[in-house]
This record gives structure tokens, C-alpha cells and sequence, in this order.
């Protein structure tokens, strides 16, 4: 059989943000038919696309996860044989903000996608991305796939109840619908509002001359921090697996924000200590101490190992902020 | 100073229950409705007085769980010291059919009270009082069920309410409220909604003892639950926040039946005894003429059920004094003797040529 004749379509909710870019080039790489959607296309920039260089490949879709006329439409004129559910309010501190439509777009979102893949094909098979967050405070005991959600904010609370939704769906009616609980994955394409993200570019800025401070929140909190392109991978081995179970993704090594901090600057011949201010409000009304994970479910069934954890996730940041930053600046890539 | 109090869902058993402990107690108590074509307040109407007397203590506001600024201007008048959130879409099989509208009553609805308090200022006022239910443990993680033991909800409605146990939680530790979780087990009254399976076989078999009915159909009759009476339950709601600090309790009888169990109770207070034949769904229940009173209908089977429930009260009772009054078979005698009050005026109504109601639930 020729790849054109048994392409299969996938359809990525949420394909504007970082994970929809990644994933979009492995499906596309492995002959996939990518289709997108997004809230609205028309002013969607799909900066992520663009810099993968794949933006006129992957076929973009208005869609709302609140409207399931929109939702099941869209699933209907797709016909995909995947559906990658990635969208939502992302971001931990502004659901603090904005808890109602953290959840609506989170929660509300993934039943609008399992009621319309009821209504049109059962036997599409659903990923839904779900979070770390939902542990809350690991302490010492690092999470896997069977301990208990505690999750400690809006956002946390409203994917704990998508990542249910998604498990009684598939009780009750068998669908082929399966949770990737996974941990922080940085990657060039992180907007700035996320932590990682901010301190390279601002430890980039100061190397090439800038005088600012880096205001950050609690720098003790520890983290397992890996590599989006290689969870992404981790998203479509799930629905590639011979049965719908959820997944903890993760390296496995966990790190304070401090050692992070201390990497990057440390690439930049700098010490962090000499740039970095603390800023109390910059913290979250119930911050995590720590969030560690056990991906031994992960490595043994899908035999998905990532090569990039810990420090190396912070050299790769860095080191991209900085092709980024002559690009932009000089016209001309350093590498 | 006279207290205030907010009861969302006020219309339900539980609200009902409630105001009237309140108003004992010497609350000024004020509920929401929501709009219906059809009267609502038939389980208030005894506590309700003409809004035209003086003296009135109680308060209805139309209102929906679904519409965040009714809620924000209802609190905003009322300017509760207390509100229990008892207002949900309740009903486990109906979450399957209606999962948007459970997860917008049941856990947005949960959200929009909690941050219409941190609107309006009133978070170191107003005490919030959180209904969750055992349909969180689902498919229960350890025997019995205790506040630590971990959730596993198995229908759209306890994932609702899952969402909201934890963003109540999470208010709680975000912004110091006192805003904390009764996690009831079932607990049943004679005003129970007639959908709900130990109404609808209280009422069933005193219809059927009656001849107004031939035969009660229900799903699963292993199921078994921990059923406690809605009187005993809401007196630890009331508990609940008049403690120091805000703290999450499992409020259960620690006893267990099958539903198979309730029937036989039922029966017996009624006089009737049932002799069972068969299993699973081919299981019928006969009447002393060998008529079958009783059959499963595989219907009303949930798509994934919940098999056992069970709850250890030992924290309510070690922290609060707490203990239910009420046994299984006083609760069950009271719903059959109310049940069969109704059935004898339907009864009446027949014989004297009038029509009266056959609700098939």
C-alpha cells in the first residue's frame, strides 16, 4: 500500500501553542494528514507552524471547544482517526484570574470532543492532554500513574476533572480515550509567561548587554523539566498502544528553579546571583514546592525514553534564545 | 446578632431539611429557586408564610446555578454569614444524558459562588458549605471510605462533583476562606426525589400493596449503599461551619445494604414478603399469590457502576460529637408509611371517579 492511499488524519485541538506545533511535525514526518484548530484563525499566527517551517502543510480550523455544533461539525468534516486534544488556559498563575474560563475551556472542552466522537465515530481514538499539576506537592514520593490527584489551583483542579471525564468515557463506553499526565516541557516555542522561557531570554538579553534585573517568584520550587519534542512523541505512542491506559510523561529528574537559573546564566558566563531579584507577588496563592515523577509506566510499555532532562533542558533553551537573538538582532544565525 | 443564612437548592430534600433546622435555630434563612412552569416549593411550602406577614424568616430568590450575576446579586443582598451549596443536578443516570448541564450546575455552579464571595469582599464573612457525595470514591480504593481515602469517580456527575470538592479546597488554601466539603453518603427521607431508587421503591410497593401499580422495575439490586436519613445529615452541614477552622468530613451511618436489602425492608413494613428468583437481570421478585411485584429492568443499568459504598464517620463523630439518631429501619418505616399515606388518598381520588397521577419514573 503507497503512503497516499492509507494517509491518516489526525486532528489537533489547540494547534497554535507550543505542544500543537511539535506534535504537528512528527505526525506530518510519519505521513500523516494534519488538520488544526484553533479559536480563531484569523488572527491565530500559528508562530509555532512558522518556525517548524510547516505552517502551509498542516490545514487550520476555526473551532470552538465551548459550541458543540462547532466541535462536532469539525469532527465530522475531519473524519480523523486521532484526535490530539491540546487546548485550553495554560497557564497555572492567570487561572487564579480566570477560573471559570480555565475551566470551561479545559473541562468543558474535552466532553464536548468525547460527546461529539460518540455522536460521529466511536471508534476515533482520543488523547487528552493532561497535567502534572493535578499531583499538587509531590514531596518525596515521586508521582506515577496510580497516586492520588491533590491539585492546588484552578487550572490543577479543572484538568483533574477533564483527566476523569476522559476515564469514564472510556469505562462507560469503551472509546479509545486516554490522558498523558504530563510534567513541564519547555522548548524554544514556550511563550514568555512561562517561567522557563523568561529567565533565557532575560539571561540572553544581559549577555548581550542589557543592565536589567530578572524579577522572579519562588526560586526554590523543584521541577522535572523535559523536552517538548520528545513528549510528543510520548502523546501519539499512547494512541498507537494496543489499549487506552494514561500516562505519566516525564525524565524522571527533577530540579530546584535555582539550578535552572544558575545553568543558564552559568552558559552565559554570568552568575545568576549578580541579576536575579525575587519579587513576593510574583507567587502563586498556593504554590508547589515540589513536583516529581516516576515514568517507569512509560519507558516499559511504550518504550519511551527521553534524552533530554535536567540541565541539558536549560543548554537547549538557552542556546536556541541565543540563535533566536542574533537572528533577530544581526541578521545572521551564530551557529 | 440573628444569623443569615443562603441554602441553594432549597427545594430539594436536603434544602428542605435544612431550612427548617435553621429556622429553628433562629436563622433568618434565605433560598433560591429556579424558574419552573410548574410549582417547585411543594417540600417548603409547610415552613413558607405570606411574604405580606411580619415576622417572615424565610426568603425565596429566583435564581440558577448556571447564571453567575443572579448568584452574585442574590449574595450581594443577602449578605450571607452561611451559604450551604445544595443546588445540583443530582442524579447519577441523568449525568449521562446531560453532561454539559451537570458540569455547568454542579461544578461551575460551585465556582460561581465561591468567587461571587471573593467578589463582593465577603471572604472573611460569608462560611461556604460544600455538598459533595461517596459517588467520589466510585470504584472505591479501600473499605470503608474515609476523607483520605482517594477519588474515583465513575459517571459525569461525580466528576462535576469532583471539580467541585477540590476548587472549594483550593479556595480554601488560595484565599482563606472558610469553605469546606461534607462528603454525604446517601441519606434518603420521604421527600427524596421520586427518580431515586429508595423513593421509588418505598412508593412503588405502596402502590403496588394498594393495586394502584402492577410492578417495580429498577437496574442493579447488589448495589450496596450507606443510607442515612437527610434529617441526621443536615444537622452536621449546620456543624460543619460553626467550627474554629474549615475542615472536610465524611458523614456516613457506617452501615451497609443492598438495594435488594431495601425492597425486603420495605415490604416487610408494608406486611408483604418477597420470594426472589433468578439472577442478575433475569432476578424477579414474587408475592406470596406468586405474582411478580418486582423485575430488573437492564435500562436502568449504569453505563459504569458504582457496586459498593461505604463510609467510616469516625472523624465526625471523634471531631463533632456527631452520630445519626436514625436507623435503616426507622428510615425505611418512615418513608413506606408516608408513601402509603399518598397511595391510600390516590386510592380515594379513584374510587370517588376522579383521576389521580401515575408517574412511571
Amino acid at each position: 500500500m503507497s503512503d497516499v492511499a492509507v494517509a491518516r488524519r489526525a486532528l489537533i485541538c489547540g494547534v497554535s501553542g507550543q505542544d500543537g506545533a511539535y506534535l504537528s511535525k512528527l505526525l506530518l514526518d510519519k505521513g500523516y494528514q494534519v488538520w488544526g484548530t484553533s479559536r480563531d484563525t484569523q488572527t491565530s499566527t500559528f508562530s509555532g507552524l512558522h518556525a517548524l517551517g510547516i505552517r502551509d502543510q498542516v490545514k487550520t480550523l476555526s473551532m470552538s471547544m465551548l459550541d458543540f455544533r462547532n466541535v462536532s461539525q469539525v469532527v465530522s468534516e475531519v473524519r480523523p482517526q486521532e484526535i490530539y486534544n491540546l487546548a485550553g488556559q495554560s497557564s497555572v498563575r492567570l487561572s487564579f484570574e480566570r477560573p471559570l474560563e480555565t475551566m470551561e475551556s479545559i473541562a468543558l472542552g474535552v466532553l464536548n470532543l468525547l460527546e461529539a466522537i460518540r455522536l460521529v465515530d466511536p471508534s476515533i481514538r482520543f488523547y487528552s492532554a493532561g497535567s502534572s499539576e493535578c499531583f499538587g506537592d509531590t514531596g518525596g514520593m515521586p508521582a506515577d500513574e496510580s497516586t492520588p490527584f491533590c491539585p492546588r489551583s484552578p487550572y490543577a483542579v479543572a484538568k483533574a476533572a477533564a483527566t476523569w471525564q476522559v476515564a469514564v468515557y472510556r469505562e462507560s463506553y469503551g472509546l479509545f480515550a486516554c490522558t498523558g499526565i504530563l510534567f513541564n516541557h519547555e522548548s524554544p516555542l514556550r511563550p514568555e509567561h512561562f517561567v522557563t522561557k523568561k529567565i533565557v531570554a532575560a539571561a540572553c538579553r544581559i549577555a548581550n548587554g542589557s543592565y536589567e534585573k530578572l524579577s522572579l517568584g519562588n526560586v526554590d520550587i523543584r521541577r522535572d523539566w523535559g523536552w517538548a519534542p520528545e513528549y510528543v512523541e510520548a502523546m501519539w505512542g499512547m494512541l498507537n498502544h494496543s489499549i487506552p491506559e494514561d500516562f505519566v510523561i516525564a525524565t524522571g529528574v527533577t530540579l530546584s528553579l535555582q539550578d535552572f537559573i544558575a545553568t543558564v546564566f552559568s552558559e552565559a558566563g554570568l552568575d545568576w546571583r549578580d541579576h536575579v531579584t525575587s519579587d513576593p507577588t510574583l507567587r502563586r496563592p498556593s504554590d508547589l514546592m515540589e513536583s516529581s515523577a516516576n515514568p517507569n509506566k512509560a519507558r516499559k510499555l511504550l518504550s519511551w525514553v527521553p534524552e533530554c532532562a535536567g540541565p541539558d533542558v536549560a543548554r537547549r533553551m538557552y542556546k536556541a534564545e541565543c540563535n533566536q537573538y542574533s537572528i533577530v538582532n544581526y541578521g545572521e544565525s551564530n551557529v | 446578632m440573628q444569623k443569615v443564612a443562603l441554602i441553594t437548592g432549597i427545594t430539594g430534600q436536603d434544602g428542605a431539611y435544612l431550612a427548617e433546622l435553621l429556622l429553628e435555630k433562629g436563622y433568618i434563612v434565605h433560598g433560591i429557586r429556579r424558574r419552573a412552569s410548574l410549582f417547585n416549593t411543594d417540600r417548603i411550602d409547610h415552613l413558607y408564610q405570606d411574604p405580606h406577614e411580619s415576622g417572615t424568616r424565610l426568603f425565596l430568590h429566583y435564581g440558577d446555578m448556571t447564571d453567575g450575576s443572579s448568584l452574585v446579586r442574590i449574595i450581594q443582598q443577602v449578605q450571607p454569614n452561611e451559604i450551604y451549596n445544595l443546588a445540583a443536578q443530582s442524579h447519577v443516570a441523568v449525568s449521562f444524558e446531560e453532561p454539559e448541564y451537570t458540569a455547568n450546575s454542579d461544578a461551575l455552579g460551585a465556582l460561581r459562588i465561591l468567587e461571587a464571595i471573593r467578589l463582593l469582599g465577603l471572604t472573611n464573612k460569608t462560611r461556604f458549605y460544600q455538598a459533595s457525595t461517596s459517588e467520589l470514591y466510585g470504584l472505591v480504593q479501600e473499605i470503608p471510605q474515609k476523607e483520605t481515602t482517594p477519588f474515583y469517580p465513575r459517571s459525569p456527575y461525580a466528576v462535576a462533583k469532583l471539580y467541585a470538592y477540590w476548587i472549594t479546597v483550593n479556595y480554601r488554601e488560595a484565599y482563606g476562606m472558610y469553605a469546606c466539603n461534607g462528603i454525604l453518603f446517601n441519606h434518603e427521607s420521604p421527600i427524596r426525589g421520586e427518580t431515586f431508587v429508595t423513593r421509588k421503591i418505598t412508593r412503588a410497593l405502596a402502590r403496588i400493596k394498594l393495586g394502584l401499580q402492577d410492578c417495580l422495575y429498577l437496574g442493579n439490586l447488589n448495589a450496596k449503599r450507606d443510607w442515612g436519613h437527610a434529617k441526621d445529615y443536615v444537622e452536621m452541614q449546620w456543624l460543619m461551619l460553626q467550627q474554629e477552622k474549615p475542615e472536610d468530613f465524611v458523614i456516613a451511618t457506617g452501615v451497609q445494604y443492598s438495594v435488594r436489602d431495601f425492597i425486603n425492608a420495605a415490604a416487610k413494613e408494608l406486611g408483604m414478603a418477597i420470594r426472589w428468583e433468578g439472577n442478575d437481570a433475569e432476578e424477579k421478585g414474587y408475592n406470596t399469590h406468586g405474582k411478580c411485584i418486582v423485575a430488573v429492568d437492564p435500562r436502568y443499568f449504569r453505563p459504569t457502576e458504582v457496586e459498593t459504598l461505604l463510609g467510616d464517620p469516625t472523624k465526625a463523630k471523634a471531631k463533632l460529637g456527631w452520630t445519626p439518631k436514625i436507623t435503616f429501619n426507622e428510615l425505611v418505616a418512615e418513608m413506606v408509611r408516608e408513601d402509603l399515606k399518598t397511595a391510600e388518598r390516590d386510592e380515594l381520588v379513584k374510587q370517588h371517579g376522579y383521576k389521580s397521577m401515575d408517574h412511571h419514573e
